[in-house]
């Protein structure tokens, strides 16, 4: 069970891996001595595997403030000659995509492999985008391993391979790779390389146009040197049942294990396997369309492999018929189902409806909530009342995190959610158009340190009247809390400094800074009330921090410094079913009735006591005498 | 008699209840005796109390999603998630399911009652084991071991056990973090 074990094992070690701690084997086995990441769904078990076992190896891992600066600290690293590996996920590429698009024309030193996860069917994110695109716009080549086992292996391999090239490879592996676990061979651990210098070679790494200019064109060289690297990629790369002949399904990625087994079922056509989708390699391809007539390409999201199948049976003049997306479809992850309908279909099958059983009766949908003492629930709940009892007309402009589950009723406080960072820069806009109107921009701490301190000083520089409300839980809570700047430990479990975000506020310029606790609702709202007159009055921006730890990482302090849990219940007699705690406030720890009285949870209250000020009628308590050090593990 | 080739399990439950761990464990059982295991599962934002899935396949199987009417087994923690994700069985399909309800925290929510369910399975013909987890987890003194008595009810009641044997998910549950109390849980499940 423990990560460590299964991580470190023996060579030849038969181990259950999850694909993102199978990248991580893979790095370890290549020598990989630094390792950097934003966490984000679902790439966040890479570094987070990796930081548990950085002392041990003597590597550097870190979480790094953004993905920019991560894949910019990973290149650091690899021009002097340390392997070095960037994580992220799929929408993380879009900003770290400046470091990528300038590094492949100085290329680099030692290994340096990117790996972001793509989520097909958007399992935890806003978009579905298809970052094999990031490849062909970045002269980048992609590999994309099918399962946990090549996960691994094709790390290890794409570390060669980038260091042999002197350029970076792509990993795209999806949610299907990266969260499934299966079994997996574990390969030699090479020692780690963990120091380096770099040499100077400022005609390749200084990015002036003159020199940019001559990269340029020694890129489009090397690029075809790239493109024939790919030609030779068995097994990753190989034909399935070469004898059969007239028809073949090519599949690339996670989509592969779909396709091999509809493949089976249909009757073992021939099946090329790909996990280079980007350069497609154009020999290999013509191999597996030897006396073949027609082929379906198998892949998820856009026709990558498909249109450059397409231009390859153009240049050779081929009668080969390409389908793909026309059967297969753009949008969702890839399922059995689809595999099974899309190839029937090709081949002309018929395609038989599984029966499955359906219950008549009605269920009530579960969304995902704030956990039981969950401080975003307090602040939720004091700045609706704030902004009601000032008669404001709000615009709560949102942002990515455990706060965005703020859309959901009761609180429906999360008007906009757009990307990362993302909340203040919209309410910048709003502020200069909207009438009436108070933009307020709710971001929490790690997504503030990410990108939001750019937007705040442009709120400041620009004069933009909005409340920019920082929910400070001092962790990147909803990835599972990874430590982030205002944790004051790294990765690694190290002391650090904390960034203050009312100190980043005040010395920005911003002229009203308050900071509360969320588990006091009176004070946040009067507090709140407070920062949103000034921003209507002043028409200048204020910044208000909610500080108040994950409850998720209070509950696991008190836990392991033995202080019991202050578990609250409702006094019967004094619960008059008004239902504000249950409805408006809405702790999932607190059910009501069937006398529509109030009645609370004993294992899954957390003990915030947040409640028991909600209710007007006092009739909410903890049941034992609390403990003195109680209100430090929040702190 | 020829084996079964494979297994389709689909476990469901909300989150915090413990499912991925479950899996985890009938996965490194697996890797114990050589038997390809694929384990699907979705993480993020249904960590906070949502619904949650858990695809298990073992034996010949490439693909790490369950397609809708082909799961041989739903194993359940909750009985309204067993509800929602009846349409994973395949026409032969077993449930094993906790006969706990969680309310979901939404106001004004209504929910059906545990012999509604029931009266359901039985109208559409499912073979069903509803097991009193959270009674049998409380007789051992200990909330958190609800998964491990339903892992012990999926043991005995599942061909899982053409494919994994006693021991190797004995073994795996000693590395967990309270290996007496789940072992007895898992004792106490399948001995039901
Ligand atoms: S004290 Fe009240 S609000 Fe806090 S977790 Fe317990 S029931 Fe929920
Ligand atoms: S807020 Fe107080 S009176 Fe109203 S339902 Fe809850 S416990 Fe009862």
């Amino acid at each position: 069970m423990n990560r460590l074990n299964s991580i470190l094992k023996k060579p030849n070690s038969k181990v259950l891996l999850m694909g993102n701690e199978a990248i991580a084997r893979g790095f370890i086995e290549a020598g990989g001595g630094f390792a950097a990441a934003y966490p984000g769904t679902p790439s966040t078990e890479i570094v987070e595997t990796l930081a548990e076992v950085a002392s041990y190896l003597g590597i550097h891992v870190e979480w790094s403030v953004n993905e920019k600066v991560a894949l910019e600290s990973a290149y650091g690293a690899s021009i002097s000659n340390v392997r070095a590996l960037a994580a992220m996920k799929h929408v993380g590429l879009n900003v770290a995509a400046d470091a990528l698009a300038s590094i492949a024309y100085t290329g680099v030193r030692a290994g340096l492999v990117i790996v972001s996860a793509e989520d097909p069917s958007m399992w935890s994110s806003q978009n579905e985008q298809d970052n094999r695109y990031y490849g062909m716009l970045a002269y980048v080549p992609v590999i994309d391993p099918s399962d946990p086992q090549e996960a691994k292996d094709l790390t290890k391999l794409a570390f060669e391979l980038s260091e042999k090239l002197s350029h970076p490879i792509l990993m795209l592996p999806t949610t299907r790779v990266s969260h499934t676990r299966s079994n997996v061979i574990l390969g030699n651990i090479t020692p780690p390389r963990t120091k380096g210098s770099f040499i100077k070679e400022n005609n390749r790494f200084g990015l002036v146009p003159a020199n940019s200019r001559n990269l340029r064109d020694k890129l489009i060289n090397k690029w075809s040197i790239i493109k024939d690297s790919f030609e030779e990629f068995e097994p990753y790369n190989r034909i399935e049942n070469k004898e059969k002949d007239k028809i073949a399904i090519i599949s690339s990625g996670s989509s592969y294990q779909y396709a091999r087994e509809v493949n089976e079922e249909v009757g073992n056509y021939r099946l090329i396997k790909i996990s280079t989708p980007y350069p497609l390699p154009k020999k290999f391809i013509l191999k597996g369309l030897e006396d073949v007539k027609k082929v379906l390409v198998v892949e998820e999201l856009e026709p990558v492999v498909e249109n450059q199948l397409k231009e390859i049976i153009n240049e050779e003049g081929l009668s080969v018929k390409v389908d793909g997306k026309s059967y297969v479809g753009y949008a969702g992850e890839m399922t059995l189902e689809r595999a099974r309908k899309a190839i029937r279909e090709f081949l002309g099958l018929p395609i038989n409806q599984t029966a499955y059983k359906k219950l008549d009766i009605k269920l009530p949908l579960r969304p995902p909530s704030f956990c039981p003492g969950c401080p975003h629930r307090g602040t939720f709940y004091a700045l609706k009342r704030a902004v009601n009892s000032l008669m404001l007309k709000p615009i709560y402009s949102g942002d990515i995190g455990c706060y965005s589950l703020g859309i959901n009723s009761p609180y429906d406080e999360q008007d906009i959610i757009l990307e990362m960072g993302g909340s203040i820069g919209v309410a910048n806009g709003l502020a200069h158009v909207s009438e009436n109107q108070v933009p307020i921009a709710i971001i929490g701490d790690s997504t503030f340190y990410h990108a939001g301190i750019p937007g705040l000083i442009n709120a400041v520089y620009n004069k933009s009247p909005i409340l920019v409300l920082v929910l400070d839980n001092r962790t990147t809570a909803m990835t599972g809390e990874q430590p982030d700047p205002s944790s004051g430990i790294t990765a690694t479990g190290e002391e650090t400094k904390i960034i203050d975000i009312a100190k980043v506020a005040e010395g920005i310029g911003i002229e009203k800074v308050i900071v509360f606790d969320p588990f006091n609702i009176k004070e946040s709202t009067n507090m709140l009330k407070e920062a949103l007159s000034y921003v209507v009055k002043e028409r200048k921006p204020a910044v208000a921090i909610a500080k108040k730890a994950c409850a998720l990482n209070a509950v696991r302090i008190a836990n392991k410094i033995h202080i019991e849990i202050p578990i609250y219940q409702v006094l019967e007699n004094k619960c008059t079913a008004c239902g504000i705690c249950y409805n408006a406030f809405a702790c999932p720890a607190i059910f009501v009735k069937d006398d529509k009285k109030a009645w609370i949870e004993p294992s899954l209250c957390t003990g915030c006591g947040v409640c028991a000020e909600t209710c007007p009628y006092d009739a909410i308590k903890p049941i034992k005498v609390i403990d003195k050090r109680w209100d430090s593990v929040w702190q | 008699m020829a084996m079964k080739s494979k297994l389709n399990i689909v476990i469901s439950g909300v989150g915090g209840q413990g499912i991925v761990t479950l899996a985890r464990i009938i996965g490194e059982a697996a890797v114990k005796n050589d038997v390809k295991v694929l384990i699907a599962e979705t993480h993020g934002l249904s960590q906070r109390g949502g619904s949650v899935e858990v695809h298990v396949r073992l034996g010949n199987v490439y693909a790490p999603l369950v397609p809708k009417g082909e799961a041989d087994v739903l194993l359940s923690m909750e009985l309204i998630e067993t509800a929602r994700n009846i349409d994973y069985l395949n026409t032969n399909g077993l449930v094993i399911s906790s006969d706990v309800i969680l309310r979901p925290p939404i106001p004004g929510v209504k929910i059906p009652k545990k012999d509604e369910i029931i009266k359901e399975f039985e109208k559409n013909n499912i073979r069903y084991y509803l097991v009193p987890t959270k009674e049998l987890a409380e007789k051992i003194g200990n909330y958190q071991s609800e998964n491990m008595i339903l892992l012990g009810s999926l043991y005995k009641y599942s061909e899982i056990n053409k494919f994994i044997d006693m021991d190797s998910i004995k073994d795996s549950i000693k590395t967990m973090r309270n290996p007496e109390i789940n072992l007895k849980a898992f004792e106490l499940g399948s001995n039901l």
